[in-house]
């Protein structure tokens, strides 16, 4: 929901007002499936990726297509047979990862190839644009070794982070376990294709062996990208439950059936049957006892005990308490799921306010609002899903019927503080700033690889939500709100400069420490045009604090396509978390700058592309960094409080406590 | 209709199941529902008359439960008066109300100007009677608050109750808005003389 944090888009803005200048791009799977105008979501997809960022385009009547340089052009491709329009990819319910560890889809990745793959791939096309079924065969065929000129464990991990994108998990399944049964030759097309490798024809017996041979690799190839899937896509596939076993479970009894023939299968096998259990739809007294816990997401539904554990992947499936008000800001608090329809959402809030048929008048059809805390509204479709995370830190969610959207009034704003009262004056900048690291690190963690491909790609209409890279954007700018926050609450000049000190010496410190998300937020926070103000605070700050400001300040400098930034980033090494919002920024981009589709066949290149930021991410977290495990209670008391910031979010409230405390120059 | 400092808070407490959210949506809004959807934490907010002018009357209902501790420190550290209920049908519901009532006499220091109003609900249940109506008033005497008995069902003494609680605070004059102090008569009489009433 935009705020209006007037740093963060000018930050961001120079590289957006160039791309709402090329038009909103229209392609991708959504729009063909939807229907819906492909122009008109392009441009809440962008609204998302920048928080704050307003909708400054002009109404762009047509939108041009912008090729990327190096994809193919179109008249050369060959039209390969159709498999039907793609349908809306991703049938699951939620993302989500494993707690803590580093996900990388790749068992056997290594630093190596990704790279090699980096510098090598740079102007080839690994793979030419093609139907979703062909190319999924061209993988196969990599896996089994006999496609040349290219790195299959790239085109494996571009497979396995995009096929989402233009491939559904069903169709993907479909063919596998095709592919695993075909013996011989496949006719037609597809066969001729395949022989490129292979010399002319062979006789007799040496053809049936060859075809064993070609079965066996195939099977095996069949196997090994099974696994992969099974692995990058597993929590996924858990949060379907029983349907999604299905599928391991008939490769499984396949892969049984030809253990005569190829017995060395046989520990894929039992592979196989590892995973039919791992998937396995779990027991009725399981799933209680996981309901029982309810997770906070919410500021008031927390709780301390809670908020000091480390923190795990969110799910679709998690249960978690929300508050809904009416319009006169009563509320009632429902519990639901993550992934919930915005619709039963409603259901949920009408059954609590006891809305039944024998009331004199009936309601009308409630609706569901978001309200920020400086009163913009936007309204949910009934259909939306798992809005819970995309709210900002004092947004509000508000049944109401429609006649009453535009007198709601938003909440005041509650801090449980008063002025001067902040525990912030008691902590170190060394304890805040470790603080800070350690929960982005938990955060960022959990965000799995494919919530990137999917925040991006999907927009609102994906069933697969990237509930955790949300959450990561929302910590973003509630770092950005507590640090203006906290100085705008302290009402003593000389208290007020060692706070700024004391945030500048923070940002310091987590930019030592390569968080580059709390860094940056903390600097953007004191670059807020209410902070920035307050001219005598600012003039009792120590000289080499300004000067150290300033090197920062260039640091989240946007001009020139965010050089200081890029330069900064690719002098580190692993592990860092970067600044999130320009990361989405980075990929929103590319995909806007090209299109998935040309016809019926994916653009494999521009896959290849968004694989490779991933992969870029995947190097960031690729080490991982200690874990806090002190329990001092003065300790714990920076832990809680860093975790359960409150903060003021209302720009123009910042902005008149501003000119409280330092009022403007007559 | 935005928050102001004068609102006046009551919350409610209270084991699972004795009524308080169906005391609170009765008087609220009028209704009644059998089915038990367990509560988290609502609020409700209804304008009363306050003084010579309104102010608003916000009736949090809190969960039966003890999910929240924090939640529940914060509800009582800013509240103006307590709701205790149990239910008449329930020993145990009686019996499970007084460590509320010691946090809140510790988190107020003192309930001496707090107006707190112990509630047995469901007096339509006779049949199923285990607290009888001295107990509960014995109860009430020795925690210095005022009692009463209450059903959500019938409807019995539920206006009742909220207008006596909003009548123990002395720091204010306050009144329900339809059901006030004030007759139809008085209503005009103090119109002509320039009163504003109610809303």
């Amino acid at each position: 929901m935009p705020a209006g944090m007037k740093p963060l888009e000018k930050f961001l803005k120079k590289q957006t007002t160039a791309l709402t200048r090329a038009g909103g791009f229209v392609g991708g799977v959504t729009d063909k499936a939807s229907g819906g105008t492909g122009a008109s979501r392009r441009r809440a997809s962008l609204s998302r990726v920048v928080p704050f960022f307003r909708e400054t385009s002009p109404e762009s009547g047509q939108a041009r297509e912008v090729f990327s340089p190096d994809s193919e052009d179109p008249p050369s491709w060959p039209s390969a047979a159709g498999t039907g329009p793609v349908s809306v990819p991703g049938s699951a319910n939620s993302s989500g990862s494993g707690s803590g560890d580093v996900r990388s889809p790749s068992l056997s990745s290594d630093e190596q190839s990704s790279e090699a793959s980096l510098v090598t791939e740079g102007g080839g096309t690994p793979l030419h644009p093609d139907t979703p079924d062909n190319l999924t065969l061209a993988v196969l065929d990599s896996v089994a070794g006999k496609r040349f000129g290219h790195c299959t464990e790239t085109l494996l991990d571009d497979f396995m982070l995009t096929h989402p994108i233009f491939l559904t998990a069903d169709r993907l399944q479909q063919v596998l376990l095709q592919q695993f049964s075909f013996e011989g030759d496949r006719g037609g097309r597809e066969g001729e294709r395949r022989e490129e490798g292979r010399g002319g024809g062979r006789g007799g017996d040496e053809d049936a062996e060859a075809a064993m041979m070609d079965a066996a690799e195939r099977k095996q190839a069949v196997l090994n990208v099974a696994f992969r899937y099974l692995d990058t896509y597993r929590e996924l596939l858990q949060e379907e439950g029983e349907r999604s076993n299905s599928f391991p479970k008939e490769l499984y009894l396949c892969a049984v059936q030809e253990l005569t023939r190829y017995p060395e299968l046989v520990e894929d096998v039992l592979k196989l049957q590892r995973w039919t259990e791992i998937l396995h739809c779990p027991s009725e007294e399981e799933k209680e006892s996981r309901k029982k816990q309810v997770r906070p997401l919410f500021r008031h539904f927390r709780r301390i005990d809670a908020c000091l554990q480390p923190r795990e992947a969110f799910r679709g499936s998690d249960e978690i308490f929300c508050r809904v008000y009416t319009p006169d800001h009563s509320y009632v608090t429902i519990r639901s799921r993550l992934s919930c329809r915005v619709g039963e959402i409603l259901a949920l809030v009408r059954e609590k306010l006891q809305y039944s048929e024998d009331q004199p008048v009936l309601p009308g059809n409630l609706i569901l609002v978001a309200v920020t805390s400086a009163g913009e509204k936007a309204v949910f479709r009934p259909s939306d899903e798992a809005v819970f995370t995309t709210l900002g830190v004092n947004t509000h969610l508000f049944a109401c019927e429609p006649s009453e959207l535009d007198s709601l009034l938003p909440l005041p704003e509650e801090i449980h503080w008063s002025p001067g009262d902040s525990k912030l004056h008691d902590m170190s900048a060394e304890e805040v700033s470790n603080q800070l690291v350690v929960f982005d690190w938990e955060l960022f963690s959990c965000v799995h690889e494919v919530e990137f491909v999917c925040y991006v790609f999907h927009g609102e209409q994906s069933r697969w939500r990237p509930l955790n890279l949300e959450l990561v954007l929302q910590r973003c700018s509630e770092v950005q709100h507590w640090v203006a926050t906290e100085i705008l609450q302290c009402q003593s000049l000389p208290k007020r400069i060692q706070l700024l000190r004391k945030f500048i010496k923070i940002a310091a410190l987590c930019k030592q420490q390569q968080d580059l998300l709390s860094f940056l937020a903390v600097v953007l926070g004191l670059d807020n045009p209410a902070v920035s103000r307050l001219r005598l605070t600012w003039e009792g700050l120590p000289g080499k604090f300004r000067k150290q400001f300033q090197q920062f300040e260039s640091i989240a400098d946007p001009s020139r396509n965010h050089k200081s930034y890029r330069d900064l980033i690719t002098s580190l090494r692993p592990p860092l978390i970067p600044f999130t919002p320009l990361l989405l920024k980075d990929l929103t981009f590319l995909h806007e700058s090209c299109k998935t589709f040309h016809g019926e066949l994916v653009n494999f290149e521009k896959m290849h592309k968004v694989a490779e930021m991933v992969r870029i991410i995947r190097r960031y977290r690729s080490s991982q960094l200690a874990m806090d495990t002190e329990t001092s209670p003065s300790h714990l008391q920076t832990k809680a409080y860093v975790r359960q910031l409150q903060v003021i979010d209302n720009q123009n409230l910042l902005f008149d406590m501003s000119c409280k405390l330092e009022p403007k120059d007559t | 209709m935005p928050e102001q400092s004068n609102d006046y808070r009551v919350v409610v407490f209270g084991a699972g199941g004795v009524g308080k959210s169906s005391l609170v949506l009765r008087f609220v809004k009028g209704t009644f529902r059998d089915t038990y959807i367990p509560t988290v934490e609502d609020t409700y907010r209804q304008v009363i008359s306050c003084d010579k002018s309104v102010c608003t009357l916000q009736i949090t209902d809190t969960t039966g439960s003890h999910q929240f501790p924090a939640m529940q420190r914060l509800s009582i550290s800013k509240g103006h008066a307590f709701i205790l209920v149990y239910s008449i049908t329930s020993r145990q519901s009686l019996e499970e109300l007084k460590p509320i009532y010691q946090q809140v006499l510790a988190i107020k220091g003192t309930v001496e100007s707090i107006p707190i109003m112990l509630v047995g609900n469901k007096s339509d249940e006779m049949a199923q009677r285990e607290v009888e109506t001295k107990e509960g008033e014995a109860q009430a005497t020795s925690w210095k608050c005022a009692f009463m008995e209450t059903s959500a069902k019938t409807n019995s003494n539920v206006k009742e109750l909220f207008q006596e609680l909003l009548s123990l605070e002395k720091k204010r004059d306050m009144s329900l808005s339809i059901d006030g102090k004030r007759s139809g008569k008085n209503k005009r009489a103090d119109k002509l003389k320039g009163k504003c009433s109610i809303m």
